[in-house]
């Protein structure tokens, strides 16, 4: 018999904190660091989104070409210039208004991602478009534990209106596993630690990890057949919702069947405390979740992830980096030169925490290179000048070599109303996507 | 009143009885109105033809030279593009959109003073013909009462309903990713959406859940002992090959083996034997001399089958297990047959079993435990019947209505299946526990199409009934009264339901309907995300933010058990707070923590628009916001949403703003573009400047005294917060009154509201002014109007 010991995840509840994490290595078991590995490294997309665009002349690299100089804003990524691309001139022609009226900002949140013009509702039939990380994880996402992951800052509103008329579901959720079916993001560092290494789950003594397998498939097996019995009876709309039901059951079957082939036990935890929740302060709460998204890729939990520093339209104050005022207040600067510098300071903020996530990533050996030569992580915003709600020009950048398809990361400038959806598209093809179009795209972009 | 006329019950206790051929017949009503459902029209008693007519040959041309060069195409003016408008269908069902239109029309400031004018005539004709396209939907003919969208739980609803089926706090549910919000509220069908993440913390915490409602006893260690063939003797009976033993003649083999406790242990062999003389080898299993059983080894040649004899004993302790080979025999090769001979070939063997669990002490186990274990297996008691009983009763009140007789057999057989795999009774009962919280029929509220019936949409079942009004008034479960009513078909006797609605708002429970209802329609969940600049403000502090919050819960409570008009909420001379709070507002005399009723005559505070909880959710981190303010009550206390910001707000070219607030308010209002939304906004947020972003009381702002002085749109001159609220309750009143039932109504409901639903709004409208605004008639209306008690279809037209 097996002694009944006390689990080290019971001790690290203990320890619970709400410190960033100083160091990653040697926090990752060596089992699953090796994991990571493999023999060949593999390539990780990310989106990062920030709200209300950005101040564009901070922004914008003056020259082209690969020598371009770092401007304000992107002065935190100088230790990863190498792996960082800049591409201005890109539109999100989804985001405009087409005679839909106002609503700049649940349009970009919801657009973001997908291209897609959005269904301006309030909540009945609510529609969007599938997201382009969606359709990487439904193809790639089946190699690792989580086809992708939905993080952030913010959860989802919880009153009220969020912009003219447009339901809340657009502003708070990036990733669109379909037309009308958001994800919504994780925004506690311990709930992500729980579902990436498990939450402490007592396993009874004599009672082996793979019966509590068992009991949960029976579970789910079970539910399955009572929402199919239920969808016979039901009208259309409804019918629509119990789909989502039976995609989620057979989505967590499939976790669970992948989570035992990974062996996440005992030996599968990191060596670090686990988060105790959201801190108070941003930045540690920013960098927490920087954490988290670090140990997810660099466990190979998953390899497609989306992360909103927050929802769309978002009016949180920064007191600290002395910009107290709502940030889509002053997003609407009308020109102030006072108000332009604290947007410059938000957007210096946000860049600073990117900067703490490549800082991650940086010289950490894979097979062939490094990990950053194999991702690809792009950021920015929907909106380029707040004030003007304009979807042109967009704030992008990307870290990352995309497995060698970057040779030099470089400043590419693009004609006028270029879609962004060029650059998913293109991404889409090194993720080994069969694509010929995605959102509104033109054509596959053409650069490097 | 109403009469439950439905011919069919979805849910029907005797359909055991009745046997499969009602349920056959169900299905098959249900997969015919399924059918004819689509071609279901709501009556609305509108003559499109002609009314299409009026509007292409006298409308149309008003709206083209009166509206349309500015609001037309992609760059319509306050994007509002009037020529999408093509029929009357179309503008009915965007009767928002007309409504804004028509009170502009009415203002008389569209279209705005530098464009060709609309003549009187025009103007009149416009406006009547539009409210008669918008309004004119024959409410005696039974309009549509509308469809809601099968909705899920919301954490709050889950984390009560949770609480009140098992009696378990499951604080975790805070953790569930956030449930968008649509119209305003979390509990909107159309956008509550159940992504795999929301599905895997459901599993989880049906696991957790059910592991703190019954105590399964862990089940004991596990005894395993497996020999090899090679270890076996039987003397000269048999001899190990490679990979078997073979047992050639009548003989025994003889095991030692310690078992280490009493109790059922299993003996499994994989033999194959052969046979002679049509009969095939026996074996004969006895245990220290008594024989346990006697069977035939019987298998197909090569391919060793399974047998598993069970050994029970009464102590532990070393045991002798002998197998005995009984009736070896030979046959001759005769007449052409091959020769035979009867063997046994032992493959594998293994004795193993575990240790009963202890049974937990009656005193240890959770109340919970107690109430839902009720049967437990026993002689005479299978563990199926037992598990059927407790599972009945459970999985009804989970699912809110009797749970059909398959649904039972069918969780008893889940726990019966996980209890032959080894869990305890308890843990089986468990499992099906888990079962029923990821269930659809407990993660949705279910409500079941039905077939009209002479011409009327059906009315919801008494049990779905009893459901909408419990997440209405309690965001949770029905409790087991209000499930009683349901099931002797009550619900829809007047007094009853009268009976029934004022119990469960004196209930503790209506708080929760305080909380979600109010503190979403008045915003004031958004608080926690105002953090205002601390240099400035600080004497708001987070539990200045909380003793805030808690004054208006209690201040509506206070009014909706009360049964007090729903007017106070706009006029009340007292409020609630502790002695914190107190001194915050300023107001003496208030000694001690607890919160109490405190009259605020002469201090400067009249009803919610003046408490700082409203006040503060209203303003910006370092400054009040006058459009904001404005803004918050014309969407929320008038029901009149001023139009959006248009998009690409045109870049102010000339110099900054300067000057006071209310000097920057006003050059940013000479800009007509401007002008015309934010004179609807403006005043009455320089009404409310008497008050701080925190919603402190103030005379100055930036040593500068504070004019609060200003014109409403329709003339009506005001100067301060208390002009404010008078004119609100008193010229504004049916629009405050209106406007709160639509709120409520849309909360009740669970979905946007659709031009239809005019007709129930201007019964409720009604009957409050008739019943003196009483909150306990605008509730009461809300349950017994068609949209909350009938079945009606989506949208369409």
């Amino acid at each position: 018999m097996k002694n009944q010991r006390l689990s080290r995840r019971t001790i690290l509840r203990g320890l619970g904190t709400a410190m960033s994490l100083p160091l990653l290595d040697a926090m990752l078991p060596v089992g699953r660091l090796a994991a990571a590995a493999g023999p060949q490294a593999p390539l990780r997309t990310m989106y990062f989104m920030v709200p209300n665009g950005a101040h564009m002349p901070a922004w914008t690299p003056a020259s082209e070409g690969p020598g371009y100089a770092l401007t304000p804003t992107m002065e935190p990524l100088a230790k990863h210039r190498e792996f960082i691309s800049v591409f201005s001139g890109l539109t999100l022609d989804g985001a405009r208004a087409h005679e839909d009226g106002a609503g700049d900002h649940a349009r970009s949140g919801a657009s973001f991602l997908t291209g897609a013009h959005p269904k301006k509702t309030d909540g009945a039939d609510i529609k969007n478009s599938v997201s382009v990380d969606q359709v990487a994880a439904q193809v790639i996402g089946s190699k690792t534990r989580f086809a992708s992951l939905e993080l952030g800052l913010e959860g989802s509103t919880q009153a009220g209106g969020c912009d003219s008329g447009y339901s809340c579901a657009y502003s708070s959720n990036l990733a669109w596993r379909n037309e009308n079916s958001p994800l919504p993001k994780e925004n506690d560092p311990s709930a992500v630690f729980d579902r990436l290494f498990g939450n402490g789950e007592k396993v009874g003594e004599g009672k082996s990890r793979t019966a509590r397998l068992e009991r949960r498939k029976s579970v789910l097996d079970f539910v399955q057949e009572d929402a199919k019995t239920l969808h016979k009876k039901l009208g259309i709309a409804d019918q629509r919702k119990v789909d989502e039901y039976l995609y989620a059951v057979r989505e967590v079957e499939s976790r669970l069947a992948n989570s035992s082939k990974l062996r996440i036990g005992e030996d599968g935890v990191p060596n670090i405390p686990r988060p105790s929740g959201i801190p108070h302060d941003r930045s540690q709460h920013c960098k927490l979740m920087l954490d988290m998204v670090a140990l997810a890729i660099r466990s190979d939990s998953t390899r497609v992830l989306t992360f909103g520093f927050a929802n769309e339209g978002n009016n949180w104050g920064y007191p600290e980096i002395g910009a107290p005022e709502g940030h889509h207040d002053l997003s609407h600067h009308g020109k102030s030169e006072e108000k332009q510098a604290k947007i410059q300071k938000i957007n210096l903020f946000h860049m600073q925490h990117f900067a703490y996530l490549l800082d991650h990533f940086a010289d950490v050996e894979e097979a062939g290179g490094k990990l950053l030569d194999n991702c690809m992580i792009l950021y920015g915003s929907g909106i380029s000048d707040g004030d003007r709600h304009n979807h042109d020009d967009l704030p992008i950048i990307m870290a990352g070599k995309a497995g060698g398809k970057i040779k030099k990361a470089s400043h590419w400038r693009f004609p006028k109303d270029t879609p962004l959806c060029d650059l998913y598209l293109w991404m889409l093809n090194q993720s080994g996507v069969k694509a010929d179009s995605f959102g509104d795209s033109k054509g596959v972009l053409k650069f490097s | 009143m109403l009469l439950h006329n439905s011919p069919i019950r979805f849910f029907d206790f005797n359909a055991r009885r009745k046997g499969a051929r009602l349920f056959t017949a169900t299905v098959m009503m249900l997969l015919t109105y399924s059918l004819s459902a689509s071609t279901l029209q709501p009556a609305l008693g509108i003559d499109w033809v002609a009314r299409d007519k009026e509007f292409f040959e006298k409308i149309q041309p008003i709206l083209k030279s009166a509206c349309l060069e500015c609001h037309s195409g992609s760059e319509a003016d306050a994007g509002l593009a009037l020529s999408n408008f093509k029929t009357s269908k179309s503008i009915l069902k965007e009767r928002q959109t007309w409504e804004k239109v028509i009170q502009r029309l009415e203002l008389e400031d569209m279209p705005p003073k530098d464009a060709a004018p609309l003549a009187g005539a025009d103007r009149k004709r416009l406006v009547e013909w539009l409210k008669s396209a918008i309004n004119d939907i024959d409410c005696g003919r039974t309009p549509n009462p509308g469809s809601v969208t099968l909705r899920r739980l919301n954490r709050v609803e889950y984390r009560n309903t949770v609480r009140d089926l098992l009696g378990i706090d499951y604080a975790l549910a805070a953790g569930f990713p956030g449930d968008d919000v649509g119209y305003g509220f979390d509990n909107i069908g159309d956008v509550l959406t159940l992504p795999p993440l929301l599905m895997e913390k459901y599993l989880t915490a049906a696991e957790d859940i059910s592991r703190k409602a019954i105590l399964a006893p862990e089940p004991g260690p596990v005894f395993e002992s497996i020999r090899k063939p090679k270890q076996l003797t039987a003397g000269s009976s048999g001899k190990a090959n490679d990979g078997y033993f073979s047992f050639y003649s009548n003989g025994k083999i003889t095991i030692e083996e310690q078992l280490p406790w009493k109790g059922e242990f299993s003996l499994e062999l994989g033999m194959t034997g052969s046979p002679a003389a049509g009969e095939y080898p026996r074996m004969l299993v006895s245990v220290d001399g008594k024989k346990v059983k006697e069977f035939s080894v019987q298998s197909e040649p090569d391919t060793p089958k399974n047998f598993v004899v069970p050994i029970r004993i009464s102590k532990g302790g070393k045991r002798s297990i002998t197998l005995e080979f009984t009736n070896d025999k030979t046959v001759e090769a005769k007449n052409g047959k091959p020769a035979e001979d009867r063997n046994i070939a032992i493959y594998d063997l293994k004795i193993s079993g575990q240790k009963p669990a202890d049974p937990i002490p009656e005193s240890q186990l959770p109340e919970s435990h107690r109430k839902i274990v009720k049967a437990t297996p026993s002689t005479g008691v299978s563990v199926e019947q037992a598990a059927t009983e407790v599972l009945r009763p459970l999985a009804s009140k989970a699912f809110r209505r009797p749970a059909t007789t398959q649904e039972v057999k069918r969780l008893a057989t889940l726990a019966n299946d996980a209890i032959e795999a080894g869990e305890s009774y308890e843990g089986g009962i468990q499992v099906a526990l888990q079962a029923i919280l990821v269930s659809p029929s407990f993660l949705f509220k279910v409500e079941e199409p039905a077939p009209q019936v002479a011409g009327q949409f059906p009315l919801l079942t008494d049990f779905e009934l009893a459901t909408r009004l419990s997440y209405f008034l309690w965001s949770s479960m029905p409790d087991q009264e209000l499930l009683g009513v349901a099931q002797k078909k009550q619900l829809r006797d007047p007094s009853i339901l009268k009976q029934q609605i004022e119990r469960m708002i004196k209930h503790k429970r209506s708080n929760a309907f305080v909380e979600n209802f109010a503190g979403q329609w008045l915003t004031l969940r958004k608080l926690d995300q105002f953090i205002p600049d601390a240099n400035l403000f600080p004497k708001w502090t987070t539990e200045i933010r909380e003793l805030a919050r808690r004054e208006t819960y209690l201040f509506i409570a206070d009014i909706v058990q009360g049964n007090k008009s729903m007017m106070r909420l706009l006029d009340a001379d007292y409020s609630f707070m502790n002695d914190k709070l107190a001194k915050f507002y300023e107001i003496p005399g208030v000694e001690g923590d607890e919160f109490r009723m405190v009259s605020t005559k002469g201090h400067k505070r009249l009803g919610l628009l003046t408490h700082a909880s409203i006040l503060a959710v209203t303003s910006n981190p370092t400054r009040t916001s006058p459009v904001k303010r404005g803004k918050w009550v014309l969407d929320n206390l008038l029901g009149t949403p001023p139009p959006a910001a248009p998009p690409g707000v045109p870049e102010l070219d000339k110099a900054e703003l300067t000057g006071t607030l209310r000097q920057r308010m006003e050059q940013h209002r000479a800009d007509p573009a401007c002008a015309s939304c934010h004179k609807l906004m403006d005043p009455i947020g320089m009404a409310m400047e008497n008050y701080d972003a925190i919603g402190r009381w103030r005379t100055l702002d930036y040593g500068q005294p504070i004019d609060t002085s200003g014109e409403l749109p329709g003339g009506d001159k005001i100067k301060g917060p208390a002009d404010l609220i008078r004119n609100i309750g008193s010229k504004n009143a049916e629009k405050f009154v209106r406007c709160l039932s639509e709120k409520m109504l849309v909360y009740a409901l669970g979905r946007g509201l659709e031009y239809y639903d005019r007709c129930a709004i201007d019964k409720i409208q009604a009957k409050l002014i008739q019943d003196d605004t009483k909150f306990s008639t605008l509730i009461y209306e809300i349950v017994v109007s068609d949209p909350f008690q009938r079945k009606g279809v989506r949208d369409a037209l």
